[in-house]
């Protein structure tokens, strides 16, 4: 084991960097197995511990009230009749709460209301039922102000303005390579398309919110949140507590995807009803306020330059984007909508600008892949359309401008060959080359799209850690701060530990997602818990490893170089096999004496960038009489470096299409013109694919380690699935029936429209 | 989410649960609950007594003799399950596997469906195209009313407060052809639109009568009159069957709504109404 270099600070354990690769081949028996999910019996028996299941003696149940205006200032608040119901705690405002700073430039009370639905006052009572009545007898009177709910009006030149700098979020971010004018002059073909992406809702199944409880001076908070540290950092400053003092506590969760990222006002309310109360108080959103406040995927238009020579040489790639990211600058909400331009395809000449316009809309927040999603129904779609108007296959058109290095960053890829294998299995897989269309049969079509993407997460990075501690019998506690989302990270972390310490799974018990409990772990988001902890708990478990051997080394009379554990018994060379001892009886030996193995997270390659990529094919067929598009199948290939667990992969993929889906073809937070009251902020009205939306979905496995991004080879597959999903979709869709639809989602009726405006196949 | 508090009672005969709502006017009758207690939770619905009728006896049976006879509170998967109805009328155990989801399908009535008068509900308009009809009690006693004169309006009926559907009435269509046609909402599943097409037959293949109602478009189920004209008498054949599409919508008062405009309902009426002909005649 190499030892730090002399410069670096005394440091417990080992760093990931140190070890030696899983390299492909590598001779792995738990890392790649389809292990059940190790919380799957605790989810199924209804035994799994939500932020909503925390019942504490004495607790009381919140509800917030929101505005009902687009814009508006608070005139008056009286909340003496709800104050006074019976059974009502504690009632929050601006009229007694701290005056606490959020989202930049406004306050966690605040009598400036940015949308219908930023936080007026909280209740606390016995019961929902009594804090939602409580919240009706609240006398609220407002000001109304001028308001703009999208991207025209916030952008004309008179409109009213939500802030006194204007609307928008900053200057634009201009990124420029080459010389868009000359590539452009250089073109023989120019696509020149505007593309239009739609609010969608997360739809978390288990609502955002939290149960706080004090002790003396000290708060817990279980929340639904993808980073418990950083909901800690956020309390704590809020409160004006020492971090120690707050502990944030998520076993289990109902879903994120980007809109936990952050700590919302709600952890901060329910902590100030506890203190005000002196109960315990569960803060948990319905879905109404879920669809109107805590998150969304940004609208986008996107303006979008292609040029291309004859042969399909892409000479110059342009976007001009603008992004509704709402009322509030609530951190991650300026979506990385421009990297797909940068990336995806290799073209000297690239110009993206992007600007993020404030709307009297709720807070955008990460969705994700934030901002992949949204570029690639513009990106792919125009790719298409170029290979049309080139004659040529629009896979080939893709091989021809295929990135071999991050020209953004300027550095090679880590695995530069992923995307074409990607190309290759999807192709395969799905019968690309030979696809025949059936003949049409009444009014349906049928047809096929190809989307590919390059997604700027995966790969992980440092900071990030995990302790592994030998128990006296031979089993392990592996402790990390991170948190299990809903992915199944349990698991799949659980499994890397096993194989390095050479344990069966059921000897290695993973905790997370307890603040005091597991030394830091960054947000489960960008889809790295895998590629960031993984490595960590690979090194700590190497380092528990490493003591063992040498604790062992004197009752076994061997050295410590010569032992291997394999399925929990320790193997020394040369010796015949029968002779192998079990582990739990060196950690017996030497119990009380605890072995513990620190790890931690390393660098990753300074030369060389690390993401992930992937392509996705899709069959639909329109009903030209309805405007009704039905996915008929799906074929996903992606890059996730060494696969830990397929099931858990093809699960990732399984719903990133199925959101995709949703996005391509239902979701629309549709929001009154009038007054900026979100419409369908439930799910009745808004729809979220069900499993008869879904058609058979084929995953093909490229499981190709990374030889360079860590030592466990594997990268992140959280929030790729998704990307390609919908420009498949929209492309299929055109292949079917002729028509572009460049404007989401391809609701029935948009179909419909186009078909009676069919313009010729271009 | 929460309703308003209220009173809940059970009564054990019609009798008693006609005089707690004479005595109650702002009382509601219970069956299935699926349309009357979310409207109670969005609290569109606030009444002050809910009258559960699930323990008065001889409202579930159903019966065939040429006519049909179904109590009011069959469930929609006792209508989709019963053979007599499947014999009888086909349509309407077809329609009951369709409505809503299962969890719908256990509890929901017909008889609920049909008091409620959704004006996006399945059964209204295939009721209505039977030329079925429903008994009712009252403080009054029994009356009948066909459900040619049952729908009045959005939510409303000819109903009066306390009077409570007891069965509904299907006469004997042997012989008829008959289809549903839904274009369900992608999230509800309720209809966006709904045509119901019965067609009693003459002699060579021809129409003697049509009947023909729309549902999802309009404020209420509603007869197809001007394609029942067109198709009355004639041959089924498909420039008939095209005929009566296209005239399908004329006259009728259509909604839009936040997901489909008032012309994607009228394009939608011609559809499905030439695809129910297609259907019942194929
Ligand atoms: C998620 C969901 C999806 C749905 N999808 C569909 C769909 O696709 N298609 C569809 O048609 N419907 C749909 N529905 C509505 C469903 O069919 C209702 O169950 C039905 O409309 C009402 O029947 P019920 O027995 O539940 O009546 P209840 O909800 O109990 O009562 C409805 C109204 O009728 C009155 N009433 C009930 N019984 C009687 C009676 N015997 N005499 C007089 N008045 C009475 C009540 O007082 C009340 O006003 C859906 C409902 C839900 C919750």
């Amino acid at each position: 084991m190499p030892t730090p270099s002399g410069e670096q600070p005394q440091r417990l354990g080992v760093g990931s960097g140190e070890l030696p690769r899983w390299e492909e081949g590598a001779d792995l028996s738990i890392v790649g197995r389809a292990h059940p999910r190790v919380e799957g019996d605790a989810k199924v028996t209804g035994g799994a511990q939500y932020a909503s299941d925390v019942r504490l003696p004495g607790q009381l149940y919140a509800r917030v009230l929101r505005s009902p205006y687009a814009h508006a200032r608070l005139t008056g608040l009286d909340t003496g009749r709800a104050a006074a119901l019976p059974g009502v705690h504690a009632v929050l405002s601006s009229a007694n709460a701290p005056e606490i700073a959020w989202y930049e430039d406004s306050l966690l009370f605040d009598r400036t209301l940015r949308f219908v639905g930023d936080e007026v006052a909280a209740v606390a009572a016995e019961s929902e039922e009594i804090a939602d009545d409580a919240l009706r007898l609240i006398v609220d009177a407002y000001e109304p102000l001028p308001f703009v709910l999208d991207l025209d009006t916030a952008l004309a030149p008179d409109a009213p303005k939500l802030r006194p700098s204007g609307n928008l979020n900053g200057e634009p971010t201009v990124y420029e390579r080459g010389d868009l004018a000359a590539g452009l002059r250089d073109a023989d073909v120019i696509v020149e398309e505007t593309y239009v992406t739609q609010a969608a809702l997360h739809n978390c199944l288990e609502p955002h919110g939290c149960t706080a409880a004090w002790d003396g001076d000290r708060l817990t908070l279980w929340s639904s949140t993808q980073s418990v540290f950083d909901v800690r950092q956020r309390v704590a400053e809020a409160l004006g507590l020492p971090e120690h003092h707050v502990r944030v506590i998520k076993q289990h969760m109902g879903g994120g995807f980007g809109s936990k990222q952050i700590a919302w006002k709600q952890d901060v309310i329910a902590a100030l009803l506890a203190k005000e109360s002196g109960r315990p108080v569960q803060l948990m959103l319905d879905r109404e306020a879920e669809n109107l406040a805590v998150g969304n995927r940004n609208p986008t238009r996107q303006r979008v330059r292609l040029g291309a020579k004859r042969d399909g040489t892409l000479t110059a790639i342009a976007v001009d984007a603008a992004q509704q990211i709402g009322a509030h600058p609530v951190g991650g909400e300026g979506a990385d909508v421009p990297a797909i331009y940068q990336n995806l395809y290799r073209c000297p000449n690239v110009r993206t600008e992007q600007r993020l316009v404030f709307t009297n809309t709720g807070p955008a927040v990460a969705f994700r892949a934030p901002g992949h999603v949204e570029a690639a129904f513009a990106l792919e779609q125009a790719m298409d359309q170029l290979a049309r108007a080139l004659d040529l296959d629009p896979l080939e058109l893709r091989r021809r401008n295929y990135a071999d290095q991050d020209q953004a960053e300027g550095k090679p890829y880590t695995l530069p060959e992923a995307l074409g294998r990607c190309y290759d299995l999807a192709a395969d897989a799905f019968g690309w080359a030979g696809y025949q269309k059936p003949p049409a049969a009444g009014p349906k079509r049928r047809g096929v799209g190809l989307a590919a993407h390059d997604w700027a997460g995966g790969g992980g990075s440092p900071p990030g850690y995990a302790w592994v501690k030998w128990n006296a019998d031979g089993s392990v506690d592996v402790v990390t701060g991170t948190q299990d989302i809903g992915t199944g990270a349990r698991t799949g972390l659980t499994q890397v530990a096993a194989e390095e310490l050479g344990l069966p799974m059921d000897r290695v018990a993973l905790h997370l997602g307890d603040t005091a409990n597991g030394p830091y772990a960054p947000v489960s988001s960008g889809s790295a818990t895998q590629s960031t902890i993984g490595p960590a708990i690979r090194a700590a478990a190497a380092d528990a490893k490493r003591q063992l051997f040498e604790a062992a080394s004197e009752f076994l009379e061997a050295p410590p170089e010569a032992m291997t554990i394999r399925d929990g018994k320790i193997h020394v060379a040369g010796e015949p096999e029968d002779r192998a001892t079990p582990v739990g009886d060196v950690t017996a030996q030497i119990a009380p004496t605890m072995i513990q193995g620190h790890g931690e997270r390393g660098p990753n390659p300074e030369d060389k960038s690390v993401r992930t990529v992937g392509a996705q094919i899709v069959e639909v067929e329109v009903d030209t009489e309805t405007g009704e598009v039905s996915v008929c199948r799906v074929v996903a290939a992606h890059d996730c470096g060494r696969i830990i667990n397929p099931t858990l992969v093809d699960s990732q993929v399984i719903g990133g299409v199925t959101q995709g889906i949703g996005f391509a073809l239902f979701e629309d937070r549709v929001v009154d013109a009038g007054t900026g009251v979100v419409l369908n902020a439930n799910l009745e009205d808004y729809h979220v694919p069900t499993a008869a939306d879904v058609p058979p979905i084929r995953n093909v496995h490229l499981n190709l380690p990374d030889r360079e991004a860590n030592p466990t080879g594997a990268k992140g597959i959280g929030e790729p699935p998704l990307i390609p999903t919908a420009p498949a979709i929209a492309n299929a869709v055109y292949d079917a029936i002729g028509v572009r639809i460049r404007e989401l989602p391809l609701s029935r009726r948009r179909v419909l429209d186009a078909l009676a405006t069919r313009e010729a196949p271009r | 989410m929460f309703p308003n508090r209220f009173e809940y009672r059970r009564p054990g005969s019609l009798a008693e649960a006609v005089q707690i709502l004479a005595e109650n006017p702002d009382a509601k009758l219970l069956a299935g609950g699926h349309s009357l207690l979310p409207a109670m939770k969005l609290r569109l619905a606030a009444p002050s007594t809910l009258v559960d009728l699930s323990q008065i006896e001889g409202l579930r049976g159903i019966a065939a003799n040429g006519a049909l006879t179904i109590g009011a509170l069959a469930t929609y998967n006792q209508v989709h399950d019963s053979a007599a109805v499947r014999q009888a009328a086909p349509m309407l155990a077809d329609t009951c596997g369709i409505v809503g989801d299962p969890q719908v399908r256990v509890r929901g009535t017909l008889g609920g469906s049909l008091a409620h008068a959704d004006p996006a509900a399945d059964l209204t308009a295939v009721v209505l195209a039977l030329g079925g009809e429903v008994t009712v009690v009252g403080s009054g006693g029994e009356r009948t009313i066909a459900a040619d004169d049952l729908f009045v309006d959005l939510l409303t009926t000819s109903l009066a407060p306390e009077e409570i559907i007891t069965e509904i009435r299907i006469p004997d269509l042997a012989g008829a052809k008959m289809a549903y046609e839904k274009h369900e909402h992608p999230a509800s599943g309720y209809a966006v639109v709904g045509v119901a097409a019965v067609l009693a037959m003459g002699d060579g293949g021809t129409i003697r009568s049509a009947r023909l109602a729309v549902t999802g478009a309009t404020a209420k189920a509603t007869r197809l009159s001007s394609a029942e004209a067109v198709l009355a008498g004639k041959t089924v054949r498909t420039e008939t069957i095209a005929a009566a599409a296209a005239a399908a919508a004329d006259g009728l008062e259509i909604n839009g709504d936040l997901y489909a405009s008032a012309d994607y309902r009228r394009h939608l009426v011609g559809v499905l109404t030439r695809r129910a002909l297609e259907r019942a005649t194929g």
